[in-house]
């Protein structure tokens, strides 16, 4: 039968700073259910499931395992307890090999057992549960995708009760997101519970038993699985912002006939020496935005790296406004007032260490010797307010802010940035529904009454056909395209993206 | 004299040199390969030698002094990893307070030796142990290679050195797995530094902190990129290039001062060979070097 293994009861946060992160929530954690935790970003629940975890520890609140009160002061202890968090970017370390990695927090080993020893038993473990690792292999070679999956293979080995999933399907691509949830209600199945935190509300519809929604550090509610509607669920997510959630086609724009971004029979060459990109031709007009729809890894990442100067082309020519860039490196792509919102917000779209204020003023004030702070502060400001973003003030480090909130940094001041391009990868991923649409909204808002020539890269479908006038399919480094949206059949496009 | 014997002569010369400066960078480096940034040597390595003399003098055995140096300064290691662990506080300016109060420490420890006994000749090692010492050196620094290289503890050690939030998330305790690699560094660097006084130069003095010895063993560890192994013939040549700088300048017909500069500029070229080229990547430090660890920031 199913009982509560998990209880956390009037749990409170609040961070330097004055942040309320969590006030006094209650909320239960049951053997065989899947819980999926939701609400708008910096809406507490990452907060919520470190707390759980060790990471962070409440002001106030207890939390019962089993009925008996506990104090889980580690990961390691909530680890003990049976509780193994899994967040959206890999908790590795890259320099480790796999089994060095795994072995970390398994108790059966101690200090001085051989890491060949750990491999032999991970090897034979692993195969239990139906996948393949190397557990020799270091960590950073692994794609994405592997790298949560030794974090999904950690949490059983590590015998886990509870998997605490943080967005961590989140930049996973489709087909293997599947795979993923077909592992946790094999999970759940027998006798584990999942508590995931997701934005994608029809996933966690169809994936969880129960749905427990935050806003503002309160529980707002929670509701069984199979009764909830989706529009009740976003009216309890956002309150009256729901309202402003949509999916429907925005305006068209009127595109001159000036290519902005060009690009001749481009080829570039990938991480590990293949061919990434094999001779893509494109062209994006001024006020234009064309849509590239794809699987990740099929040669987007490096197509946006050499758009923007980060990498090496083989053969070929990027042109912007009619200039030769190809090979030119990002300052001169960027000083011709190009922005970027990378594949990798956090390795290539800010410093996570510095505010908001010194991360503008280094993408914005590049032509004198001094920085004019007071124009950073008040761009800041401006952003802080257009996109509705939680940050005590401007001058705060970007690390303490919810990652949905840094993500929308990065965003706001690229597409403030732009004057004549804008290449986005991926803009909306880890935004809530509301700050989605408003992304998409401002983005098409700079192509219509500014001319900006707008380059996007999503394998979200739903966002290509909102914003694009054009859409490009790209499967195997090759580009597939132009299609007119309003023709482009959606079965023909995802058929075009997994042949 | 044959040449075999000419070379067996320069190696029992060299022994004394080359375990300190091994054992000195070898400590240092298990110390930041947990990511606790060590600026403290040269003071660390002053007040060991000084220690040494003090305790070798009043028990009469070399041994002893050895050993309650790699103690005393173990005790040292603990608190440095503790206060770099626990406190949002800057490791620089932690280690730099602490190599200053090395100076002083030293300098109080070690002058009443001084004055009690004329020489420490007597206290010392023999020159017959010499080889003995650069085999048990070697043989730590062996030791100190397994356990990092194929051990879950030398793991441990490794993740808290690049990335300590998520080794915590992994289950790292890193506060105990910092003050092992503190505690054992730092009680390894004693030991080196005991034969700076009581094997190389078997004479203390209290301006030897001038000398900046320990800032070459930092060097040293720098160049082998933290390696107990590559640390073995870089120390060698180091250790070689310092105590024959004398007899270099006499042959190239240098001055004194200058000849006491090779060692330095040696120091120099090799960390240019080192970040000029490839060899960086392989000898790259722990990301997490000197970053200040503090469980509330936000990582995860
Ligand atoms: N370490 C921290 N220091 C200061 N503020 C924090 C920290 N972690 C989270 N916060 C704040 O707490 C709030 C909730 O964040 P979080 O739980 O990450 O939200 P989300 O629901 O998007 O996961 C946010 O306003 C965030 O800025
Ligand atoms: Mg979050």
């Amino acid at each position: 039968m199913s009982y509560e293994y998990v209880v956390l009861k009037e749990i409170s946060k609040k961070f330097a700073g004055g942040v309320k992160a969590l006030d006094k929530v209650t909320i239960e954690i049951r053997t065989g259910e899947v819980l999926a935790l939701l609400g708008e970003n910096g809406a507490g629940k990452s907060t919520l499931v470190k707390i759980l975890y060790g990471v962070y520890s409440a002001d106030e609140g207890t939390i019962y395992i089993n009925e008996k009160r506990v104090d889980i002061s580690s990961p390691a202890e909530a680890i003990r307890h049976g509780i193994v968090m899994v967040s959206q970017h890999p908790q590795l370390i890259d320099t480790l090999s796999v089994a060095e990695n795994l072995a970390l927090g398994l108790k059966a080993f101690n200090a001085f057992t051989s890491i060949k020893k750990v491999s032999k038993f991970i090897s034979e473990k692993s195969g239990k549960f139906g996948v393949k690792i190397d557990p020799w292999e270091k960590v950073w070679r692994l794609t994405y995708t592997q790298k949560q999956l030794v974090e999904m293979i950690r949490a059983m080995l590590l015998n886990a009760r509870v998997v605490l999933l943080d967005e961590a399907l989140t930049y996973l691509p489709l087909e293997e997101k599947r795979k993923f949830y077909k592992f946790i209600k094999e999970f759940t199945a027998k006798g584990g519970s999942a508590v995931i935190i997701t934005h994608k509300i029809p996933e966690a519809l169809e994936a969880a038993d129960r749905i427990a929604i935050l806003r503002r550090g309160r529980l707002v509610g929670i509701i069984e699985g199979g009764s909830a509607r989706i529009d009740d669920v976003r009216k309890m997510m956002f309150g009256e912002s729901a309202a402003e959630i949509t999916y429907g086609k925005l305006q068209a724009s009127q595109p001159g006939e000036e290519a902005v971004i060009e690009t001749q029979d481009l080829w570039i060459t990938g991480d590990f020496g293949e061919n990434a990109v094999r001779g893509v031709s494109l062209r994006v007009r001024e006020g234009e935005v064309v849509g590239i729809a794809g699987i990740v890894g099929n040669g987007q990442r490096e197509l946006t790296q050499a758009l923007a100067g980060l990498r090496k082309v083989s053969r070929g020519r990027i042109l912007i406004g009619g200039r030769d860039v190809t090979n030119r490196g990002v300052r001169v792509v960027r000083e011709m007032g190009v922005g970027y919102i990378p594949d990798s917000p956090l390795a290539f779209g800010i410093s996570i260490d510095n505010s908001m204020t010194e991360n503008i003023a280094a993408l914005y004030q590049r032509k004198s010797m001094l920085v004019n702070w007071s124009e950073v502060r008040e761009v800041a400001s401006s952003l802080i307010e257009a996109y509705k973003i939680m940050i005590p003030d401007a001058g705060s480090l970007i690390k303490v802010l919810s990652g949905g909130n840094i993500m929308k940094v990065i965003v706001s001041k690229e597409i403030n940035y732009c004057r004549r391009a804008l290449i986005a990868h991926n803009p909306t991923r880890a935004l809530d529904e509301v700050s989605a649409i408003m992304v998409r909204k401002s983005i098409k808002e700079r192509a219509i009454s500014d001319g900006v020539a707008v380059l996007l890269v999503s394998e979200d479908l739903d966002e290509i056909y909102q914003v694009s006038d054009s859409i490009y399919v790209m499967n195997s480094g090759k580009l597939y395209g132009p299609f007119p949206p309003d023709e482009a059949e959606r079965s023909n496009v995802e058929h075009l993206m997994v042949i | 004299m044959g040449l075999e014997q000419y070379a067996v002569n320069t190696l029992v010369e060299l022994a004394p040199v080359f375990a300190t400066f091994y054992l000195v960078a070898l400590g240092h480096s298990l110390f930041e390969k947990a990511g606790l940034l060590d600026l403290a040597i040269d003071g660390v390595f002053f007040m060991g030698s000084s220690i040494a003399v003090r305790a070798a003098v009043a028990s009469g055995s070399p041994v002893v002094g050895t050993v309650v140096t790699a103690i005393a300064v173990m005790f040292l290691g603990i608190a440095l990893a503790f206060l770099m662990t626990s406190l949002p506080i800057s490791h620089g300016a932690i280690g730099l307070s602490m190599m200053f109060l090395g100076y002083g420490i030293g300098i109080i420890v070690g002058y009443p030796a001084r004055l009690e006994v004329g020489s420490i000749a007597m206290y010392a090692y023999s020159e017959g142990e010499s080889m003995a010492i650069m085999a048990i050196s070697i043989a730590i620094g062996v030791a100190v290679h397994i356990i990092l290289k194929y051990t879950k503890l030398g793991a441990s050690i490794r993740a808290c050195g690049e990335n300590p939030h998520a080794a915590a998330s992994l289950g790292v305790n890193v506060l105990l797995t910092r003050l092992i690699a503190g505690a054992a560094g730092f009680a390894i660097m004693g030991a080196g530094s005991s034969f700076f006084t009581l094997a190389w130069q078997k004479f203390w003095d209290p301006k030897s902190y001038t000398l900046g010895y320990g800032w070459l063993a930092f060097t040293v560890a720098l160049t082998s990129g933290r390696h107990p192994m590559i640390l073995v013939p870089i120390s060698l040549i180091f250790g070689g290039l310092t105590f024959y700088r004398v007899k270099i300048g006499v042959m190239y017909g240098v001055e004194k001062d200058v000849a006491n500069l090779v060692p330095f500029i040696a120091a120099l070229i090799a960390m240019l060979v080192c970040y000029a080229t490839k060899l960086k990547n392989i000898l790259a430090p722990p990301t997490s070097l000197g970053k200040v660890y503090y469980r509330e920031e936000r990582t995860v």
